[in-house]
């Protein structure tokens, strides 16, 4: 028998078969004089086998026939959609992370500071936008022919005198909005649509305390975020149109927003 | 049908149970897939005949992964922290075998995607660790730590869930 000393490293390997089968006895010999190893063991082989059956259906369903066609090349022209869905699973993961579980985030060996307030700000943006934006039917809470309501409801959840910016001389009709998580705080959405069907958003939020602006974008052919941050209040335009036009809307808007503040 | 395309075929269900794994919900999992389909067939000639094309799809799925969760965080893992696995989820209710597995899937989902990765390509998909480190393009010591810090942070969570139901029912 092969006398080594065995770790919680083994365990890991006796239970994905990377122990030489040498070592087999041995570490059983191990695991059986130490109670909390064997214990960890138990756990992790539960564990897995947990794991396998929560996915083992996934075997037994019937392959979706698009993806038998992308095979068998039966596949119809791609649609002209810019990304695939799973993007958005993506995305929305950055926008639980980044949004929901603030205050938990920045507990985290200070990963916060390490990201400046704006590129967070952006980054919240657009992802709220790349998740609602794409939406049809549920694209927001509160539909803009209840305006009124819109703009009281938001301004009290998100603490900031809001009014919602009239964009149409850049083309742009409100289409609605809806409250989201922002840090530890909360952040207005408000949608915009042209009549071709392009959309912006606004996202407004209270929590900023420096000074900023700029644009940014999270992925080469992704939105676009053009940004300002001050004294107790971000603010983010996001879009995919041409930068230069993306600038001219996020001017108006914020000029307007300002405006609304101050009232 | 060439021999090729049959063997592809043949691979949906096991890359379709991998990008479940790692998404979680059905429709994004199937569009990942098709997206490494596409991609896999595009590049047929990158695929050494005579061999599964298991390991070749997986690695080019693997690869579509992880970089769009880079190009959505540019800071990587540490941001992909939704770390509070349960409440996290506002995914349509899928077909699943009750708490335990959406417990241990919703747990699943909040560990970091470069460890999630490595964990499934072993404990679900059986891979060998060379294996797993080949398609994942790390170390196989780097592949171990992730597997090993995957596992413990799993158990964390599920640890955290289940402290959370018992204190839930001792407040009925």
């Amino acid at each position: 028998m092969i006398r080594r000393d065995f770790s919680e490293r083994d365990i890991h390997m006796a239970l994905d078969g990377e122990l030489p089968p040498d070592e087999r006895a041995a570490y059983d010999a191990w695991l059986d004089a130490n109670p909390e190893m064997k214990a960890r063991s138990a756990r992790f082989t539960a564990d897995r086998e947990a794991l396998r059956s929560a996915f083992a259906g996934v075997l037994d369903e019937p392959v979706p026939a698009r993806l038998r066609k992308v095979v068998l090349g039966e596949a119809p022209v791609k649609a002209a959609v810019p990304r695939s869905r799973w993007w958005l699973a993506a995305a929305a993961a950055v926008l639980l992370a980044t949004g929901g579980f603030g205050g938990y985030f920045a507990g985290i060996d200070g990963i916060a500071q390490e990201d400046p307030a704006e590129d967070r700000l952006a980054e919240q943006a657009i992802a709220a936008h790349v998740i609602y934006a794409a939406e049809k039917r549920h694209a927001v809470e509160v539909p803009a022919s209840d305006k009124d309501h819109l703009q009281t409801w938001l301004s009290n959840r998100v603490g900031l005198k809001l009014v919602a910016p009239d964009l149409t001389a850049n083309g742009f009709q409100l289409v609605g909005g809806r409250l989201l998580p922002a840090g530890d705080s909360k952040a207005a959405m408000l949608l915009y649509e042209d009549d071709k069907g392009e959309r912006i958003s606004l996202f407004v939020t209270a929590e900023s305390v420096e000074n900023a602006k700029g644009t940014y974008a999270s992925a080469q052919d992704g939105p676009q975020a053009v940004y300002w941050l001050d004294k107790g209040y971000g603010c983010a335009v996001v879009g995919s149109l041409p930068r230069e036009q993306l600038a001219v809307v996020a001017k108006n808007a914020y000029g307007q927003l300002l405006a609304g503040l101050a009232s | 049908m060439d021999e090729k395309k049959a063997a592809i075929l043949g691979e949906i269900p096991r890359l379709r149970r991998y990008a479940r794994s790692l998404l979680r919900d059905r429709d994004s999992a199937d569009d990942l897939v098709q997206d490494c389909l596409e991609r896999a067939l595009m590049r047929l000639d990158n695929w050494q005949t005579g061999e599964s094309p298991r390991r070749w799809l997986f690695t080019i799925m693997h690869h579509l992964f992880i970089d769009q969760m880079r190009k959505v965080n540019r800071r990587g893992e540490a941001a992909m922290l939704p770390l509070e696995a349960g409440e996290a989820v506002a995914q349509p209710a899928e077909q699943l075998d009750g708490i335990a597995s959406r417990e241990i899937i919703d747990a699943l989902q909040a560990i970091s995607p470069d460890r999630r990765a490595a964990l499934v390509m072993v404990a679900i998909e059986g891979f060998s660790y060379a294996e797993a480190a080949n398609m994942l393009g790390v170390p196989a010591g780097t592949l171990m730590s992730r597997i090993a810090r995957g596992r413990e942070e799993l158990r964390g969570l599920l640890d955290d869930t289940a402290r959370r139901r018992a204190i839930r029912i001792v407040e009925k």
